[in-house]
C-alpha cells in the first residue's frame, strides 16, 4: 500500500553534514592527538612501567568499544524485528560502527607490550603473580599473551566484518533503492547476532574481568552488555539532537523518535540496574570468599562512594526523571540526561577497571581523563570522516516513511 | 421527526440527549472535532475500540492516572521496607546466615514485588473510579442501535444537559457533522424504576454477609476459651502412633506403658550432690582433705602427673612455675593479652587449701579458662594431689628423704 | 428504518463495518456455537479424569505425608520444585506476550494475548500448588504470609522463599487484573449480543456496564499501557526471585550469578512453546486461521529461536566459567551432569533446548504445523528437565560423597504431575468454552481500517 510518493523524506531535508563534516574531523582529531600524546607523556613520568597509562587507557579504550557495540546492537535488532521507528536513526548507529576498525589499531597498545612480555599490564600476564597464586596456573592454558591477543583480533575481526557488512548494504542501498538489500540484511542479522552475543561476552571477560583474574561472575558479560545499550542511546540521542541544531535530518527525527530513544535509554538504565543487583546481591548472600574478593574492594574501601554514585546516579536519579514521558519528549531535559548518563556510563567502566590497580582505595589521575579524551577525539573524527560521505539518513528504505510518520501512544 | 422507533422502548422518560451514528473511526473524529468546535461541553464519543486520534479531536485532558500510579509505587516500596525492618529486625529480631538483622540487600525483591502490586492496584482500580464504572445501567442501552458500540458502530452523543443543547440546532449539527442515523434517548419514565433485577443486590448482599461467617468465627475462637477439645482437621499430628502415660501397653513385660526407673536412678537435680567430689567444699569451707572417691595413691598420683602435663604443663610448665611453651612464646612475640600464669610454687598457693586448687581447675581463674568439661573430677582431684606432690618436692629438705635413701645423695 | 437520515454507505465504507463485523462474529462464533468439535469434548473429559486424579493425589499426600514422593533426605526438592519452576516458567509467555510487546508495539500479539495471558493465570494457578504441598504441613501456609497469627512471629523475609511468595503472588494478581481489564470490552460484546436475559445480565455485570466512551477508552489505555510497563519487569523478577532461591545458596551448579537472565530466557521459551502447543491446534479447531495468522505462528517460532540461544548461550556461560574459575566443586558438578548418572536427563535436555529450537531458521519448520506441533512438545520436555537437572543432579552430588544418591520418583510423582497438566488444560478448555478466546477490540484496533488516515487523508 506504500506508494512511493509516501516513502520520500519531507521536502527540504538536510540528509548531508556538508561543511560540518570536516569541521568535526580536524577539531576532534586535533584533540585526539593532542590529549593522547599528553597521556603517554604523562604514563612514561608515572615511573611505574606504565602501569597506570595502561589502566586508564583501558578505561577510554573499552568506553568506546562499548559505543560501538551498543551501535552494532541496534542494527542487527532493528533488522531483525523491522522496527520502524529506528528507521530515519539507523545512519548514525551505522556511522558510529565504523569507529571499530580506529579501535582495532588502538587494542595494539594494550596488545603488543603483552606479546613483547611486558608483565605490568594484567597481573596473569606477570610470572610472579602466577606462580603465588594456585588457582592461576589452570587460567594460564586461557589467559596467556599470545591466545589473549589471538582473541582480541578475532573479536575486533568480527565486529569490523559485521559493521563493514551492514554499513555497505544500507549506503548501497540508498544508490540503488533495492528493497531486497533489507531483506538481506534482515536474514543476516539473525547469524550476526550470534557472533554478536558471543564476541561481546567473550570480549568482557577477557579484557575487563581478567583484571582481577581470580576472581569471576557468569553474569559479567551481561552487566557489560547493560552497559553498551546505555552508552549508544544517550550517544544516538545526543548526535541526532546536535545534527537537529544544524539542521540536518531535523524533520525526519522528530521528538516522537527521541521518545523512543529516551525510552530504549531508560529500558537499558532499568536493565543495567537489575543485572548489578542481581550480580550483587547473589554474591552477598552466598558469601564465599573468593567471589566476594571484588566486591571487597568496591564496598570496603573509599571505592564504595564510587558504588553508591552508581546506585544513585547511574540508576535511581536518572531511572524516576525518565519514568516521565515529559523527559523523554522535551530535547532539552533528554540531552541533560544523556549528557549525565554518558557520563556515568565512564564512571561505570572506571568502576569496572580501576580498582584493580588500586585495590586500596581511589586514586584519581588526569591521565583517566586525558586517555578517554585522546580516544575520543580519534573515534568521534573517524565517525565523523565516515559520515561525511553518506546520507544521514537511509533514505531509500522501503519502512522510510513508516517511519518518518510514526508516532507514539 | 425520529422518534417513530418500534423497537425502543417507549420514550417516556425526560429526554436524555440525542445519539448519532456515524460509519467509520475517520468521521467519528471528524465529527468530534466539529461538535468541539461548536462548543458542547456534556458529550462524549464510543466506539468498538480506542479511536486513533479521537482525544486530541475532543480535547480530552490528559488523566492524572500516571500520577497515583507512581504515588502507588512509591507507598508499595515505602510500606514492604518498613515492615521488612519493623518485622524482623524491631519486633522479632532473628540471626539468619549471618546477616544483619535488618538487611537491605535482601529485602529488595520483596520490596519491588509490592511496588509492583500497588502500583498495578493503583492502575486497575483508579482506572474504573474514574471512569465512574462498574455502572451496570445507563440510559444509552436503552437504545438498541447502541448495542452495535461493542461491535462495529461509531458514535456521538450530546446531553440534554448541555447549555447550548437545542433539539433542532443540535440535530442540524450533527446530521451536518457526518451522522448516518440520529435518534433521541430518553431516560425512564419513572427515575425511580431499579433497571437492576432486585435478586441481584440481595445475592450480593447475602454473598458478602456468608463470606464474613468464617471470620467471624475465626474471631470468636481467638478471643473466647472453650473446654471441649478442638476439630481435628489433619489428624496426625493430633494423634500420633505412641504410647501415653497410664495406658496398657503389650509390649511391654508387666503390660503397662509407665515402667519402674532402672535400678540406681538419681532424681533430677540430685546426682551430683555431693559437695566435697564435685564442689571441693566440706560444711561450706574448702576442703582440706581428699574425697574418699580419690583416696590418696600412688596411682593417683601418677594419673595426676599425666593429667598434668597434658592439661596444665603448656602454660605453667612441666615443674610448675609458669613457664610453659605457651607463655615462652607469649613473651617473646610480647602479646599485649597475655596475663602470665601463676607460679604454682608460690606461698599463697601452698596454702590453698585442696579443694580451692580443685575449684580453679573446674572454673578457671583471672584468665584461666574452665576445664570443668574436659576434664573429669576423679581426674582434676588427681591433678590437686600431683600439685601437692610437686609443690612438696620444690621445698623438700633432707628430712623428707628416707632415711635408708639418704646415703644415695651427694 | 427509525432513523431520520439514511445516507448512501460508499462500498468502502461498508468495508470497514464489514470487517469489524467479521472479527466480533469470528470469535464470538466460538463460544456460541451449538455443537463443539469433538476433540474439545474428548480433550476435556480427558482433562477431567486427570483433575480426579490430581484430587486422589493431593488426598493421599495430606493423609500419609510427602514420603509418599521419591523426595529424600538427599534429594528435598524432587519433582515438586521442578514442576514448580516448570509451571511458573510456562506462566511467563502469557504476560510477556500481553505487556512486553504490547510496549514494543508488536501488533501481531493481540491474536494470542487473551488465551495466552489466561494460560498464565492457569500456568501459575498450577506451580502454586507446588511449593504449598511441599512444605509438608499444607493447612499452615498461611504462615507465609505476615499475618498476626498465633504465634506471634513473623516470617523470615531475608529467605528466598519468603521472596518467592510475594512474587508469584503478585504476579498472580497483576496477571488476572491485566487478563480481566483487557476482557472487559469483550465482555461488553457478549452482553450486548446475548440472546437470554440471564447471559445478558451476567456478562452486563462482569462488564462493569462497559459503554466505550471516548473518554473511558482515554483513562483504559492509559492503564493498560500503565499496567503493560509494571508487568514487564514483574515477569522479569517473578523468574529471577526464582532463580534466586538457587543462585542465593553456596551449591555448586545454583550458586552462579548468570541465573535470574537465564532463568527467565528459558521461561519465555518454555511459555511460547506451550503457548504453541495450545493455540496451534486450536486454531485448527475453531478456524481462527483469519485472526491468528501464518505469520503470528512464524513470530512465535522466530521467539522460540531467540530466546532457545539465550538459553544455549547461558549453558555455555556457566560450562566455560566453571572450568575458567578453577573451583573444582563447580568444575565438578558440570562434568557430572554430562558424564553423570543423570546423563540421560542432560542429554534430553541439550537436544530439546540447544537442537531443537534450530530447526526454526527453517522457513517450512516454522509454517508446518505438524513440525511445529513435533518441535514444541519438544521444547516443553526440554525445559522441565532443565529444571530437573538442576535440581536433581546438583543435589544428588552434593560436597560430601556420603550423602550422594541417586533419585528415583514414584508413581505418586507422576500422578502430581499429570493432574495439574490435567487442571491446567481443564481451566483452558474451559476458557475457550465461556470466555472471548480473543481480544476482539485490540484486534479491531489493529486493523488497516481501524486508522484515521486509512482511506487516504493523506
Amino acid at each position: 500500500m506504500s506508494a512511493s510518493s509516501d516513502n520520500e523524506l519531507p521536502p527540504g531535508e538536510k540528509v548531508r553534514l556538508g561543511p560540518l563534516g570536516p569541521q568535526v574531523v580536524r577539531v576532534a582529531g586535533a584533540i585526539g592527538v593532542i590529549f593522547l600524546i599528553a597521556t603517554v607523556i604523562l604514563g612514561l613520568t608515572n615511573g611505574d612501567h606504565m602501569r597506570r597509562f595502561f589502566h586508564s587507557y583501558l578505561i577510554g579504550f573499552t568506553y568506546f568499544v562499548t559505543l560501538g557495540l551498543g551501535a552494532l546492537f541496534f542494527i542487527l535488532l532493528h533488522h531483525i524485528t523491522r522496527t520502524k521507528w529506528g528507521v530515519t536513526s539507523r545512519r548514525i548507529a551505522e556511522c558510529i560502527t565504523g569507529v571499530f576498525p580506529l579501535l582495532f589499531v588502538l587494542s595494539f597498545v594494550l596488545l603488543l607490550p603483552l606479546l613483547l612480555g611486558h608483565e605490568s599490564f594484567y597481573s596473569w600476564s606477570n610470572h610472579d603473580f602466577v606462580a603465588h597464586h594456585e588457582a592461576m596456573e589452570h587460567k594460564t592454558a586461557w589467559l596467556n599473551a599470545p591466545f589473549f591477543a589471538l582473541r582480541v583480533v578475532l573479536y575486533f575481526g568480527v565486529w569490523m566484518a559485521l559493521s563493514r557488512y551492514f554499513f555497505k548494504k544500507s549506503v548501497g542501498q540508498d544508490a540503488s533503492g533495492d528493497p531486497a538489500a533489507s531483506d538481506q540484511m534482515r536474514r543476516a542479522a539473525g547469524p550476526a547476532l550470534f557472533a554478536f552475543g558471543l564476541t561481546l561476552n567473550f570480549f568482557a571477560w577477557d579484557v575487563l574481568m581478567s583484571l582481577e583474574p581470580e576472581w569471576y561472575s557468569t553474569m559479567y558479560g551481561v552487566y557489560f552488555f547493560g552497559g553498551c545499550g546505555v552508552m549508544f542511546y544517550a550517544a544516538l540521542a545526543l548526535s541526532s539532537m546536535g545534527l537537529r541544531r544544524r539542521g540536518i535530518a531535523a524533520k525526519s527525527i522528530t521528538v516522537e523518535h527521541y521518545h523512543d530513544m529516551g525510552k530504549m535509554l531508560f529500558a537499558f538504565i532499568f536493565f543495567w540496574a537489575y543485572i548489578a543487583f542481581s550480580q550483587f546481591m547473589l554474591i552477598w548472600y552466598g558469601n564465599i570468599p573468593e567471589e566476594t574478593a571484588y566486591y571487597n574492594v568496591r564496598i570496603m574501601t573509599d571505592w564504595k562512594w564510587i558504588s553508591l554514585a552508581l546506585l544513585f546516579l547511574h540508576w535511581m536519579i536518572p531511572f524516576t526523571f525518565l519514568l516521565s514521558r515529559h523527559t523523554k519528549r522535551r530535547l532539552p531535559l533528554l540531552a541533560l540526561f544523556s549528557v549525565w548518563m554518558l557520563v556515568m556510563h565512564w564512571v561505570d567502566v572506571y568502576w569496572l577497571v580501576m580498582p584493580a590497580y588500586s585495590p586500596g582505595g581511589m586514586a584519581f589521575s588526569v591521565m583517566d581523563i586525558t586517555a578517554t579524551l585522546g580516544i575520543g577525539g580519534l573515534a568521534v573524527a573517524t565517525v565523523a570522516k565516515l559520515a561525511s560521505g553518506v546520507d544521514i539518513i537511509p533514505t531509500k528504505d522501503p519502512l522510510l516513511g513508516e517511519s518518518l510518520r510514526f508516532e507514539n501512544m | 421527526m425520529s422518534e417513530h422507533n418500534q423497537t425502543n422502548p417507549p420514550a417516556d422518560g425526560p429526554l436524555w440527549g440525542l445519539l448519532a451514528e456515524v460509519s467509520t473511526p475517520t468521521e467519528l473524529v471528524s465529527a468530534a472535532a466539529k461538535v468541539r468546535a461548536a462548543g458542547y461541553t456534556q458529550w462524549d464519543c464510543y466506539s468498538p475500540f480506542p479511536v486513533h486520534g479521537i482525544d486530541r479531536a475532543m480535547g480530552t485532558k490528559p488523566t492524572i492516572l500516571p500520577v497515583l500510579v507512581f504515588m502507588g509505587g512509591i507507598t508499595g516500596t515505602g510500606l514492604a521496607i518498613l515492615m521488612q525492618w519493623w518485622m524482623n529486625a524491631v519486633d522479632w529480631p532473628w540471626i539468619v546466615s549471618g546477616k544483619p538483622y535488618f538487611s537491605l540487600p535482601a529485602n529488595i525483591p520483596i520490596a519491588f514485588e509490592l511496588t509492583i502490586l500497588l502500583a498495578s492496584l493503583t492502575a486497575f482500580f483508579g482506572m474504573w473510579a474514574l471512569n465512574k464504572l462498574p455502572q451496570v445501567w445507563h440510559p444509552l442501552f436503552r437504545s438498541d442501535r447502541f448495542a452495535k458500540v461493542t461491535n462495529n458502530g461509531f458514535f456521538l452523543a450530546i446531553q440534554a444537559d448541555d447549555d447550548k443543547f437545542d433539539r433542532e440546532a443540535t440535530e442540524a449539527l450533527l446530521k451536518e457533522a457526518g451522522a448516518t442515523a440520529i435518534e433521541a434517548v430518553h431516560l425512564d419514565a419513572d427515575p425511580k424504576k431499579k433497571k437492576m433485577p432486585r435478586q441481584i443486590p440481595a445475592f450480593i448482599a447475602i454473598t458478602a454477609v456468608a463470606a464474613l461467617v468464617p471470620f467471624a468465627c475465626i474471631a470468636k475462637a481467638r478471643t473466647s476459651k472453650s473446654s471441649e477439645p478442638h476439630y481435628h482437621i489433619i489428624p496426625d499430628m493430633d494423634f500420633q502412633p505412641k504410647a501415653q502415660a497410664q495406658q496398657a501397653s503389650a509390649l511391654l513385660p508387666d503390660g503397662r506403658v509407665d515402667q519402674m526407673p532402672v535400678e540406681g536412678t538419681v532424681a533430677r537435680g540430685e546426682l551430683k550432690a555431693d559437695d566435697h567430689f564435685y564442689r571441693g567444699i566440706v560444711d561450706g569451707a574448702w576442703a582440706t582433705t581428699f574425697p574418699e572417691q580419690v583416696p590418696p595413691s600412688k596411682e593417683s598420683i601418677e594419673r595426676g602427673h599425666q593429667r598434668f602435663n597434658i592439661y596444665c604443663s603448656p602454660c605453667h610448665g612441666l615443674s610448675g612455675y609458669g613457664n610453659g611453651m605457651v607463655a615462652q612464646r607469649a613473651e617473646k612475640i610480647g602479646s599485649p593479652n597475655w596475663t602470665v600464669p601463676s607460679n604454682l610454687h608460690q606461698e599463697y598457693i601452698i596454702r590453698q587449701p585442696h579443694g580451692q586448687i580443685f575449684n580453679t581447675i573446674s572454673n578457671g581463674i583471672r584468665n584461666m579458662p574452665s576445664y570443668g568439661a574436659q576434664i573429669p573430677e576423679a581426674d582434676r582431684w588427681a591433678i590437686v594431689m600431683y600439685v601437692r606432690a610437686l609443690q612438696r618436692s620444690q621445698h623438700a629438705t633432707v628430712a623428707d628423704v628416707p632415711p635408708t635413701l639418704r646415703q644415695t645423695l651427694r | 428504518m427509525d432513523t431520520a437520515i439514511d445516507k448512501d454507505e460508499t462500498p468502502q465504507k461498508s468495508t470497514a463495518a464489514a470487517v469489524f463485523q467479521r472479527v466480533t462474529e469470528t470469535v464470538s462464533g466460538v463460544v456460541e456455537r451449538r455443537t463443539w468439535p469433538k476433540a474439545w469434548y474428548i480433550a476435556f473429559a480427558i482433562s477431567c479424569c486427570l483433575v480426579v486424579l490430581l484430587g486422589i493425589s493431593l488426598w493421599h499426600l495430606f493423609f500419609t505425608g510427602i514420603g509418599i514422593w521419591g523426595t529424600n533426605n538427599t534429594e528435598g526438592w524432587g519433582w515438586a520444585i521442578v514442576n514448580f519452576v516448570f509451571w511458573v516458567g510456562i506462566g511467563h509467555a502469557g504476560t510477556l506476550i500481553s505487556a512486553i510487546l504490547f510496549l514494543m508495539r508488536q501488533t501481531w500479539r493481540t491474536s494470542i494475548n487473551r488465551s495466552a495471558e489466561a494460560m498464565t493465570i492457569f500456568a501459575v494457578m498450577c506451580a502454586g500448588i507446588f511449593p504449598l504441598i511441599h512444605v509438608g504441613r499444607p493447612w499452615v501456609v498461611y504462615w507465609m504470609f505476615p499475618l498476626p497469627y498465633d504465634m506471634d512471629i513473623w516470617p523470615q523475609f531475608r529467605s528466598p522463599l519468603m521472596w518467592d511468595v510475594f512474587a508469584v503472588s503478585t504476579y498472580f494478581t497483576v496477571s488476572l487484573l491485566f487478563w480481566y481489564m483487557g476482557m472487559v470490552p469483550d465482555l461488553g460484546t457478549f452482553r450486548d449480543r446475548a440472546k437470554s436475559k440471564i447471559k445478558a445480565v451476567v456478562f452486563g455485570v462482569l462488564s462493569f456496564g462497559w459503554r466505550g466512551s471516548a473518554k473511558q477508552w482515554h483513562r483504559y489505555e492509559r492503564a493498560y499501557l500503565l499496567l503493560a510497563a509494571l508487568a514487564t519487569p514483574l515477569v522479569l523478577s517473578v523468574h529471577s526471585v526464582v532463580s534466586f532461591d538457587f543462585a542465593v545458596s553456596q551449591q555448586p551448579g545454583w550458586h552462579t550469578p548468570i541465573f535470574p537472565p537465564y532463568f527467565v530466557a528459558g521461561a519465555i521459551y518454555s511459555g511460547f512453546g506451550m503457548v504453541l502447543t495450545l493455540l496451534v491446534p486450536a486454531r485448527y479447531l475453531f478456524g481462527l486461521g483469519d485472526i491468528i495468522k501464518k505469520s503470528h505462528i512464524e513470530a512465535m517460532c522466530k521467539v522460540l529461536l531467540l530466546t532457545g540461544s539465550l538459553v544455549a548461550f547461558s549453558y555455555m556461560t556457566e560450562f566455560f566459567i566453571a572450568w575458567y574459575s578453577g573451583n573444582p566443586y563447580e568444575g565438578f558438578t558440570f562434568f557430572n551432569r554430562v558424564f553423570g548418572p543423570f546423563q540421560w536427563a542432560w542429554g534430553i535436555m541439550a537436544f530439546c533446548n540447544v537442537v531443537v529450537p534450530h530447526f526454526f531458521w527453517f522457513k517450512k519448520c516454522r509454517t508446518n504445523p505438524w513440525i511445529i506441533m513435533g518441535l514444541v512438545l519438544l521444547v516443553n520436555v526440554g525445559m522441565w528437565f532443565e529444571r530437573f537437572i538442576i535440581i536433581v543432579s546438583s543435589l544428588t552430588r552434593e560436597f560430601v560423597p556420603a550423602t550422594w544418591d541417586y533419585f528415583v520418583p514414584t508413581f505418586w510423582d507422576a500422578a502430581t504431575f499429570l493432574g495439574t497438566i490435567g487442571m491446567f488444560l481443564f481451566l483452558f478448555l474451559l476458557f475457550l468454552r465461556y470466555l472471548p478466546m480473543i481480544a476482539m477490540s485490540e484486534v479491531k484496533a489493529a486493523t488497516p481500517e481501524a486508522h484515521a488516515d486509512h482511506h487516504g487523508t493523506h
